[in-house]
């Protein structure tokens, strides 16, 4: 192909996809129009942008509030997931461990536990513990949620990284913990790094759990708020939008400047055996 | 052994042992509201057998979960084959991708409850006078959600594709050219094969989450109009939490649960049949 | 703080310890009463002003108003939730008042009874009253009055010589009437509310009342008659295809069915009270042309009534200070404050006697109207088990509307449902 047909192909394809992401920029689009041009299209263009939809968002709604909640319970079950998860992780990957096919298979297969299946049961016990709109009953729930991806992604990764450098260290006279430390971690870090994202990102947009297990602003989690944003008169289009923009902040963040990290996780998750 | 304590642990209270509660609730009539706590046996199934609104759960949540994994597929090929052509540009237009992907479900649903806005949505609005009440006719509301959480997960079949297709050697695509096939050719005799076996992985990984699809649904239509949206997890939700008949609702869902492990054990057994034929 | 702000809330936590409550507030500590409620209609919401009226009259407690979500069903789900077996995060509520029972008997209201005074409830509207009681106790203040009310365009009824009709059949028949000779493809004949959602069910209920058919009796039959129950299904399905309504009932609530009324866009509506104020405020485009009638009957059946509904406010049984709470009841379902709320949100007093009140009735010449119409409403079934009877027919209905089961095998379905849930309670 000549080189001016293949910059056109290129073109395309980009242009193909940003079109493919327009629902993102219609809502960002409709986040700044004034609310009197909401309903009105076309134009589709706004006459002028205007910031009062997050105005009111920030101020009168529970929004920031629910976005502090989010930022914390999602920062904290990735914090448990890991801190639990890498021990688990390291003797699934290096250690001789008895009955190692089945602990696999448990773990394959509560990934793919549906959450509806424990839903009830976890009532109950956040009940009795009277966990009930804390951060810490969602983050127990999200971290344990997440845990068997957890382990399952670091087992992988822990499984990449040349195992002569643990030997190495341990002929150096290390304890299992310093080369933990001092040789696994930084080796790992990159893998640490997609699989704290992975886990950031399934708590902040879990849905089902939080719905369930907050009720107020003291633990509702931003998917929550967002869900139940609520309209006096009518829907406030703007105003959900520019909610909705704030939901998903974060997401796109990542997306944009650790993308490399993600997709490393995410084909990780698929590929690893 | 030491190390996977933690691990075993935080899985066996919080997953397992759940796991087995929810089975002896299914068995029980159980009210809190009302003080109801009792032994039901086996009634809260076999009324789900005769329940019309089970049988009807069951089939939308069929009926989503085979149409938007397949054009998940379809889809997801054709956005991995694309952007593999491309010599530039290619961390932007995954970008676009990941974006509808990492977003919150509840947020995918805010945006196309917008889109489908019966007057000022821009679908509506581009169809002008065949404009249709996407959310509301219950003939084309499970379509409207269905497309709604494959513009949200096609993405992820995608990617994965994308980073098979890397790692193609490009020799393998050399020797076709010297052998003259065709872009068609080694389109279907190279290129799809090797995609193969982690597509049967995309497949698994969607099915299951499709057949326990719960927030596109709940946020979008609420299971709406006329239960034409609601899936079996939905149903579940709404016994256990509208009125929290926890024993009734936790037999739903231990039938979930049931379905996406047969579904799980099922695929495992085509994928190990494929890796010993490959 | 001053000398004197501290003197004052030591008085009260000195007050809330002889009140005998548990776990009173620290020294000096200012006592905090959560309210729940969802943000009441309108543009100039009178709530803040008269939880601050409170504040200045009780010095040292601070009300704090918490939002819930808007709508009913969302409601429901977040006080279950919340209620359930534990100390929610808030003292005085509003609820629906058709949850009344299933709350008080779950033991998450405070019985009431004792702080009344005698004849202290005799102002209320009595069927509001015996929707806040539940086995001889008296679990909440009655806080607004709602009832079914159907709505009429007066220019266009004037325009061919027609009287408000007082049938199905007389209004099916006007419809047909004014909008063959209108040509207008924009004019639609009836709205009323068809969406999946509670609302559905009071429209319904409606239906069925004016057809002889209850949905379930005090003894707890559930549909006793189920060929007019089918039959009054088919009757609402036969407005969608016969046209009378249009297609989007199924999918239409309150607002949404309000909005297109006062478009201009048809010619009879079924809603609420508030709806009123909104026809006949400035730039509306029916101004000057909206009169509300009763929901009306069937030829050779019972006269129509409308459904009646609204919200009271309870006081949970786990509020560590029961009697302040009881106050801020007291004081938001107060004559005044009601006054304020229906002045300021359009929501219709629960006390009769706001329904002659000279201020009112210049805003509102219908009050009086009104008054009459609430007074011959009819509550939808007071039971404990309301909102799963509800939620068990609630598809039903919706799927014999759209069409996608004939009426008899809705009915049918509904009622083994109900009864193998209800049976389950026993």
């Amino acid at each position: 192909m000549r080189p001016a047909t293949r910059t056109l192909a290129d073109v395309v394809v980009i242009a193909a996809l940003a079109a493919y992401a327009i629902p993102f920029f219609w809502q960002l689009l409709t986040s700044f129009k004034p609310e009197a041009e909401l309903l009105r299209i076309p134009p589709l263009l706004p006459s002028r942008l205007t910031l009062s939809h997050y105005r009111v968002v920030l101020e009168q709604s529970l929004m920031p509030r629910a976005l502090l909640n989010s930022l914390g319970i999602a920062t904290l079950t990735t914090t448990v997931a890991l801190v639990v998860g890498l021990p688990g992780a390291y003797a699934v990957a290096r250690r001789p461990v008895p009955g190692k096919r089945w602990l696999l298979l448990a773990i394959v297969a509560s990934t793919a536990f549906p959450q509806i299946a424990t839903v009830s049961p976890l009532y109950l016990l956040m009940r009795g513990l009277d966990l009930r709109d804390t951060w810490t009953g969602l983050v127990l729930v999200h971290a344990s949620f997440a845990l068997p991806l957890t382990v399952w992604l670091l087992a992988g990764f822990i499984r990449e990284i040349p195992i002569e450098a643990e030997e190495a260290a341990s002929v150096d006279g290390a304890g299992l913990v310093k080369t933990f430390r001092w040789v696994v971690v930084p080796l790992l870090a990159p893998g640490l790094a997609s699989t704290a994202l992975l886990t950031f990102l399934f708590s902040w947009n879990e849905f089902l759990f939080a719905y369930t297990f907050t009720v107020s602003e003291a633990s509702r989690t931003i998917p929550v708020a967002l869900a139940l944003f609520p309209g006096v008169f009518e829907v406030p289009w703007g105003d959900i939008a520019a909610a909705s923009m704030l939901a998903s902040l974060p997401p796109v963040l990542i997306v944009v400047a650790l993308q490399r990290f993600l997709v490393r996780g995410l084909v990780a998750g698929a590929v690893k055996e | 052994m030491l190390l996977l304590a933690p691990t075993a642990l935080a899985l066996g209270a919080l997953t397992v042992y759940p796991g087995a509660w929810v089975l002896w609730l299914s068995l029980q009539h159980r009210i809190p509201i009302f003080g109801v706590a009792r032994f039901a046996g086996l009634d809260n199934f076999t009324f789900l057998s005769v329940d019309a609104r089970f049988w009807s759960a069951a089939h939308t949540t069929a009926v989503f979960t085979v149409a938007s994994v397949a054009l998940e597929v379809v889809l997801g090929v054709g956005a991995a084959l694309a952007i593999h052509t491309q010599r530039r540009g290619r961390a932007v237009a995954l970008s676009f991708l990941l974006l509808a992907w990492a977003m919150p479900a509840v947020v995918a649903a805010k945006l196309f409850e917008w889109l489908y806005h019966p007057v000022a949505g821009l679908i509506n609005v581009a169809l002008g006078r065949h404009a249709l009440n996407w959310l509301g006719d219950p003939a084309i509301a499970l379509a409207a959600v269905t497309l709604a959480d494959v513009w949200r997960t096609m993405p992820f079949v995608a990617i994965l594709c994308y980073a098979r297709l890397l790692a193609i050697p490009p020799d393998l695509y050399e020797a076709a050219q010297v052998d003259g096939a065709g872009r068609l050719a080694t389109l279907t005799r190279i290129t799809l094969p090797l995609l193969g076996r982690i597509l049967l992985l995309a497949v698994l990984f969607r099915t299951l989450d499709a057949l326990r699809a719960f927030d596109i649904m709940f946020v979008l239509t609420g299971g709406g109009p006329a239960n034409t949206t609601e899936t079996l997890t939905v149903y579940a939700y709404r016994a256990l939490f509208q009125t929290l008949q926890l024993g009734f609702g936790s037999a739903l869902s231990v039938v979930v649960f049931a379905l996406v492990m047969v579904v799980a054990w099922a695929y495992l057994r085509l994928l190990r049949a494929g890796s010993v034929a490959a | 703080m001053s000398a004197w702000g501290y003197g004052a809330t030591r008085l009260i936590g000195v007050l809330v310890l002889l009140a005998g409550c548990a776990g009173s507030p620290g020294e000096g500590e200012p006592v905090t009463l959560v309210f729940k409620y969802a943000r009441i209609l309108g543009n100039a919401d009178p709530l803040p002003t008269l939880l601050r009226e409170f504040e200045a009259q009780h010095p040292g407690v601070r009300v704090k108003g918490e939002a819930m979500p808007w709508t009913s069903d969302d409601q429901h789900q977040f006080y279950v939730i919340n209620l359930e077996g534990r100390s929610p995060g808030f003292d005085v509520l509003m609820l629906d008042c058709i949850w009344t029972p299933e709350f008080a008997r779950a033991g998450w209201l405070l019985d009431l009874t004792p702080y009344l005074q005698p004849g202290e409830l005799a102002p209320f509207f009595p069927s509001t009253v015996a929707s806040a009681t539940y086995d001889h106790r008296v679990w909440a203040l009655p806080w607004n009055m709602n009832v079914g009310l159907l709505f009429y365009r007066t220019d266009l009824l004037a325009k061919y010589g027609l009287q408000p009709p007082d049938t199905y059949e007389a209004l099916v028949e006007q419809a047909r009437l004014i909008r063959g000779r209108e040509r207008d493809p924009a004019l639609d004949g009836y709205l009323w509310q068809g969406k999946q959602y509670e609302g559905l069910v009071v429209n319904v209920l409606e239906a069925l009342w004016a057809n002889g058919a209850p949905l379930i009796t005090d003894d707890g039959a559930v549909f006793p008659e189920p060929a007019r129950a089918a039959d009054a299904l088919r009757f609402l399905r036969g407005l969608i295809t016969s046209g009378v309504s249009p297609t989007w009932t199924t999918a239409a609530d309150e607002e949404l069915s309000r909005r297109a009324f006062g478009d201009g866009h048809a010619i009879f509506l079924r809603n609420w009270p508030y709806a009123r104020d909104l026809f006949e405020s400035e730039g509306s485009a029916v101004r000057d042309k909206v009169a509300f009638t009763a929901i009306p009957g069937r030829a050779r059946g019972e006269p129509g009534a409308g459904s009646t509904g609204g919200a009271h406010l309870g006081v949970s049984r786990r509020s560590r200070h029961p009697e302040l709470a009881v106050a801020l009841a007291r004081h938001l379902t107060s004559e005044r404050a009601q006054r304020a709320i229906a002045l300021g949100a359009a929501l219709s007093p629960s006390r009769q006697a706001l329904y002659h009140d000279p201020e009112l009735v210049r805003r509102n010449p219908a009050m009086p109207r009104l008054h009459a119409l609430a007074l011959a409403g009819r509550p939808r079934p007071i039971t404990p088990y309301y909102l799963l009877v509800s939620a068990t027919v609630q598809p039903e209905f919706s799927a014999a509307l759209v069409g996608v089961k004939p009426p008899e095998r809705a009915i049918d379905d509904a009622r083994a449902r109900l009864g193998h849930f209800l049976g389950a309670l026993r």
